[in-house]
């Protein structure tokens, strides 16, 4: 509850993280239709996710706005700063995980209008998004919650989406030699690389969280030095 | 020690601190006129121990121990009563010009105690000048005796083309010659807010002060004309050491290095130190939640 001086600046800098957050909804409701999709072949549910997209990207434009604006006439310093600074890292964060699912339903019309060419692939792909969905989870409720040790701990929980996506790539290599299938594996692989971007984004907003509890900005992970 | 420059031969060292003795300790007047502003002149620090300011039975300031660095801008900041301005004062002794004021701890301009016995106020205000929140040009004064007045008494006599040189370069060092070049016998009155303040300066930097003091120097002026105040006093931190209060947060954001937060912990009680850090550190991440509300403007 806000008390003190500058309610409204209070109130408005709270309903602005409620709507970035809320963002991650769209996103999760967005990858479940998007996991349908995969699962059923199902070319329409695609296209709505495609079209249903312009919201997500229109919560961006809305709340990043809003911030800027915030930015330009309240002056925020200390930790509302950071926490606006940390918002539209998660806005960014947000709108690239809706594309990811576009991106992902924009293969469904390739894959045709066949049986999955592998079963397995499949439920390999679909469990990556179940696990990318609860980071996303986490991740809201690490930031709603600043709660820094669960935010830490999306990197260990994206851990198991790398893996699967390692998965996806070696069971591909052994799809055989029908150039249908190798195709389809091919897409398959696309579909899989995208969910587990989600699963990065996820961990980014992680890395935002520290830094609006602490202050400091730190990868949890370094890509260009992972360690040994 | 200064944060920047090498370390100067013990021979010189030496000689710059019997210097910086015999100009606090010189009485007004007796002589010993400005010395030209030598390129490479060393700001001085000051450094403040355990110390408590009192007016009468009343303690304004409580325990305050700080450094304000040389060549850098400090900002002291704090909500009105918290004793900043106290503070301010007591660095160059004008804290002890009210009646029943005193001063107990330790202030030391480059280690010499300004409040040691045998110690010159007079000498200590010309080290550590003073720019006030009201500009305060003598109003009759012309400009140019306005930039000569600290000259005229601290120096004794001074002959016209030196002082000339002086008075010019002081308004050139305050942004101001080109504006009142061709009419420096105008009153200073005749100048706007902003260049009254703008010949202020002038006033305090034409005796070369080591120090200079600024007290909100920009809450009676306009944006603009705050500023060119605000860009001068980045370019005066090269020479000088400048400590200013400010209750202008966004003014203490941009033009100080250093930001010292005080506070008191409720009326009647004396105002402390909170927290000096790092002028983006405190304004991105302090380290006491009471600063932290402070530049939020979460207090109250």
């Amino acid at each position: 509850m806000t008390t003190g001086v500058r309610v409204e600046y209070q109130e408005e800098l709270e309903r602005l993280e409620a709507s970035a957050l809320g963002g991650l909804d769209m996103v999760s409701a967005a990858l479940s239709r998007t996991l349908e999709a995969i699962e059923h072949q199902d070319v329409e549910l695609a296209q709505v996710v495609v079209a249903d997209d312009d919201r997500i990207d229109g919560r961006y434009l809305e709340v990043h706005q809003a911030l800027i604006t915030l930015l330009a006439t309240q002056s925020p310093v200390a930790t509302d700063l950071r926490l606006i600074s940390a918002l539209l890292h998660v806005l960014k964060n947000v709108e690239r995980m809706g594309d990811q699912c576009v991106n992902v339903c924009k293969l469904i019309p390739l894959t045709g209008n066949e049986p999955p060419a592998d079963e397995e692939m499949v439920k390999m792909i679909l469990a990556m998004g179940s696990q990318t969905k609860a980071l996303i989870s986490q991740a809201k409720r690490a930031f709603a919650d600043r709660d820094v040790e669960l935010a830490r701990d999306l990197v260990v929980q994206d851990d198991a989406v790398d893996v699967l996506n390692r998965e996806c790539f070696r069971h591909a290599l052994q799809i055989g030699d029908d150039a249908d299938r190798r195709e389809w594996a091919m897409t398959m692989l696309l579909a899989a690389r995208a969910i587990e971007r989600i699963g990065d984004n996820a961990v980014d907003i992680g890395e935002q969280v520290a830094f609006v509890v602490t202050g400091l900005f730190r990868e949890f992970e370094d890509a260009s030095h992972p360690s040994a | 020690m200064p944060a920047t420059g090498a370390a100067k031969p013990e021979a010189e060292t030496a000689r710059a601190e019997t210097d910086s003795q015999s100009r606090l300790q010189t009485p007004a007047g007796a002589g010993g006129g400005p010395r030209p502003l030598a390129d490479g002149r060393q700001a001085k620090t000051i450094e403040t121990r355990d110390v408590n300011l009192f007016y009468g039975d009343f303690q304004a300031v409580a325990g305050v121990t700080m450094t304000v660095e040389p060549n850098k801008v400090t900002a002291l900041i704090g909500s009105s009563g918290c004793g900043k301005t106290t503070f301010l004062r007591s660095l160059n002794r004008m804290h002890e010009l009210t009646a029943g004021a005193r001063v107990e701890g330790e202030i030391a301009l480059d280690g010499q105690d300004v409040y040691a016995r045998g110690v010159d106020p007079v000498a200590v205000r010309r080290l550590v000048g003073m720019v006030f929140q009201q500009p305060n040009p003598f109003p009759t004064m012309s400009i140019y005796d306005n930039v000569a007045a600290g000259l005229n008494l601290n120096s004794g006599r001074m002959k016209k083309a030196e002082k000339d040189e002086v008075v010019e370069r002081s308004l050139r060092g305050a942004h101001l010659w080109e504006e009142v070049k061709d009419r420096l016998d105008r009153p200073g009155s005749s100048l706007s807010g902003g260049q009254q303040q703008r010949l202020c300066i002038a006033r305090a930097i034409a005796v070369e002060p080591e120090v200079l003091l600024m007290d909100e120097p920009c809450s009676a002026l306009d944006p603009v004309a705050t500023l060119a105040i605000e860009d001068l006093i980045g370019e005066l931190k090269s020479k000088y050491t400048i400590a200013i209060v400010t209750h202008n947060m966004q003014q203490a954001s941009r033009a100080s290095d250093i930001t010292a937060f005080f506070n008191l912990e409720e009326t009647g009680k004396p105002g402390r130190l909170v927290e000096i850090g790092p002028t983006e550190k405190i304004f991105t991440s302090p380290s006491q939640q009471a600063t932290e509300d402070y530049v939020s403007g979460r207090f109250g």
